[in-house]
């Protein structure tokens, strides 16, 4: 998974993707209005040049707005996706000599524990030397 | 094992990687750290941050490749076909004649608390104006995409009049690119916290550790106490056990003739 600030500008990227793929739909699925009473409707083979180009494939009303609020649902999907990721960003509260701080502190608290673990794994070490002598005194006689 | 170089890589946002990736298998990766293991002195400590792993020469050509090759020596890398310097510091929105749409916010990351709350709050507010002004996009877009009614008429005419869209267009690329800017400020912070986050693991690693080994070693310890007992009850009993285990002897006859009888 990526960090958090590589999955914000994704998301900002879809939804710029979101953003053109929403337009290319209307533009594309829209079906025709009548201005006026006296208007009909030209069909492609009809010798309109200019729209046999734009290719528009009218979708029936019911099916396009529902196109419509999917995408515009998930337009605000992606946002709200945004916000969260806004709000989860790490170290929100922390400020660079926070940081520094902190880091610093932690740098000797582990240099601590590493000593202690070493004595740990000495003691132990003894101890089972101490364990070793004893089976191999119980073994002997 | 090669993959063949096939034609349709070329059309690809991104070049494959290169074919070395495959030689990083497990068993690869525990040979090596054989090898290592071997040629390091071992009263040496190694410390990884003062060094790189050390660089075995004759490694079989399989593994050559899992060995880290040395930084770039006068700081410049090549990516992608370009090259960058390695201490290219960021440039500001103004040297890419972008618009900055927020207020400074100083050195990035850096100052106080509020500033980075100010961050994530600029942030939001970011995001809201894309999705407000793709509202308008589309606005536009349906009514009249050549001409906003409300603009105000260009100043003498010194500027070539842009289409309603194309404004609206271009604010929404400055958006973007501020809302990237942002974030891209924020990494060197988002470093930082990411190497206190490890920092906190080992810590916590390394205290796991030793609390395990204070309690093994208690726990033989107490091993060891319980058999020093053992060894002299043992003792002590072995001088009394004799006379038990013929009194046991007898009672089991006692009983059996009892039966018997």
């Amino acid at each position: 998974m990526a960090d958090r600030l590589t999955q914000l500008q994704d998301a900002a990227d879809q939804l710029a993707q979101q953003f053109v793929a929403s337009l290319y739909y209307v533009h594309k699925h829209h079906d025709y209005a009548l201005l006026s009473p006296t208007d009909r409707l030209v069909t492609k083979n009809g010798g309109n040049t200019a729209q046999a180009d734009d290719d528009i494939d009218p979708k029936p009303a019911d099916v396009f707005k529902a196109g419509q609020r999917e995408l515009a649902q998930d337009l605000i999907l992606k946002e709200q996706e945004i916000e969260y990721l806004i709000s989860q960003l790490p170290g929100l509260e922390n400020s660079e000599k926070d940081q520094e701080q902190l880091i610093k502190q932690l740098e000797e608290e582990l240099k601590a524990a590493e000593v202690e673990r070493k004595e740990a794994v000495k003691e132990k070490e003894a101890v089972l030397a101490k364990l070793e002598s004893v089976i191999r005194s119980v073994k002997r006689p | 094992m090669e993959q063949p170089q096939d034609a349709p890589a070329l059309a690809t946002a991104f070049p494959a990687p290169p074919p070395f990736w495959q030689s990083f298998t497990k068993e690869n990766l525990e040979r090596l750290k054989e090898l290592r293991a071997v040629q390091t002195p071992p009263s040496k400590d190694y410390d990884a941050a003062k060094e790189l792993p050390l660089r075995i020469l004759d490694l079989p050509p399989e593994l050559r490749l899992l060995q880290p090759p040395d930084q770039p020596a006068d700081g410049k890398y090549r990516l992608y076909g370009d090259i960058y310097d390695l201490k290219t510091p960021l440039g500001s929105l103004q040297e890419q004649n972008v618009e900055q749409l927020y207020t400074p916010p100083g050195s990035p990351s850096g100052g106080s608390k509020a500033e980075n709350f100010d961050r994530a709050f600029i942030l939001k507010k970011l995001a809201k104006s894309l999705l407000l002004n793709f509202l308008e996009l589309v606005g536009i877009m349906a009514v009249n995409p050549g001409q906003d009614p409300n603009a105000p008429p260009p100043p003498d005419g010194q500027e070539r009049h842009l289409h309603a869209y194309e404004e609206k267009i271009g604010d929404l690329q400055t958006i973007f690119l501020n809302f990237h800017h942002l974030l891209n400020e924020y990494r060197p912070h988002q470093a930082r916290e990411s190497l206190i986050l490890m920092m906190q693991d080992q810590l916590e690693k390394s205290k796991a550790e030793t609390q395990g080994i204070r309690e093994m070693k208690e726990k033989v310890e107490g091993i060891l106490e319980g058999l020093s007992q053992a060894k002299l009850a043992e003792a002590v009993e072995m001088n009394g056990k004799g006379d038990q285990d013929d009194l046991d002897g007898q009672d089991v006859w006692a009983e059996l003739e009892k039966e018997f009888d």
